[in-house]
């Protein structure tokens, strides 16, 4: 399985990336804005996509709305501080399939994964 | 500003040090104050927020506190100042500040700007007139640090 983690954090990638390893998940791509994730969306297939909110040049909101509109269905999981219950809905609304709330710990993104893309053989 | 505007604050940097850090923070008495404090802290990372509530969020790190709070957040030893450390204490007042905005509940949501982090102590912070400061400092097994910040409500 391969994934593709989208935050202009280098830190909060590699958090990502461990946890994604207790998931099962060892192939990964990284992303440091909306535009390098899209870019990355065109050249390269994925079966799950962690996407901040919070980027410079493209929101994650406007990178799901653009992956979704490409007719991307890659599951999408948005990891980020935006806690208000309206923000949740608008992302899921563009067409989020999980949403993860930082701060949060290995286990609970690597649980949110699994639920998206089922364990890996 | 009412002080009850910290309450978040502390909330969040209880929330973001014990699930991200493994680090239970102490909070010592607040401070308030009418402009910017003292900079003897070698790291200072800053978030702005906007909306119907408008501030500044300030985390103030020694650089021991930096380097263990990097090195616990990205799993290694860190012993210098490097762009790791930068980016991860940048993090730290972006999911602090993050935390906190939620608890305002305001419609739409607050917005936060991009974190900044400042780099050693010699330098001036020019605020405008009459805005308080609400200062925190906190005790941890990873060393002292200060929360910071001035608010107000439209």
């Amino acid at each position: 399985m391969k994934a593709l983690v989208v935050d202009d954090s280098m830190t909060i990638r590699r958090i990502v990336i461990k946890a994604l390893g207790i998931a099962g998940i060892a192939d990964t791509t990284e992303a440091g804005d909306g535009v390098e994730a899209v870019d990355a969306t065109k050249a390269d297939k994925f079966d799950v996509i962690l996407l901040d909110w919070n980027m410079p040049k493209m929101s994650g909101i406007d990178t799901l709305r653009a992956i979704r509109q490409a007719g991307d269905k890659t599951p999408v999981i948005m990891v980020t501080t935006e806690a208000e219950k309206s923000r949740v809905i608008e992302a899921i609304k563009s067409g989020a399939n999980d949403y993860l709330i930082k701060p949060f710990s290995p286990d609970q993104l690597a649980e949110k994964v699994k639920g998206v893309v089922g364990a890996p053989a | 500003m009412d002080v009850h505007f910290i309450n978040p604050f502390v909330e969040g940097v209880d929330s973001v040090f014990q699930t991200m850090l493994q680090v239970e923070p102490k909070r010592c008495p607040v401070q308030v104050g009418h402009k910017g404090n003292g900079h003897s802290a070698a790291l200072t990372s800053l978030v702005g927020i906007s909306g119907q509530v408008q501030g500044v969020v300030v985390l103030r790190f020694p650089p021991e506190t930096a380097l263990q709070l990097a090195s616990r957040m990205l799993g290694t030893n860190l012993d210098t100042v490097n762009d790791e450390v930068v980016d991860a204490i940048a993090e730290i007042v972006n999911m602090v500040a993050g935390s906190a905005k939620a608890k305002f509940n305001c419609d739409p949501p607050l917005d936060l700007g991009l974190p900044t982090v400042v780099l050693g102590s010699n330098y001036k912070v020019k605020y405008p007139s009459g805005a308080t400061w609400l200062k925190v400092p906190f005790e941890s097994e990873a060393g002292n640090f200060t929360l910071e910040l001035t608010f107000e409500s439209h």
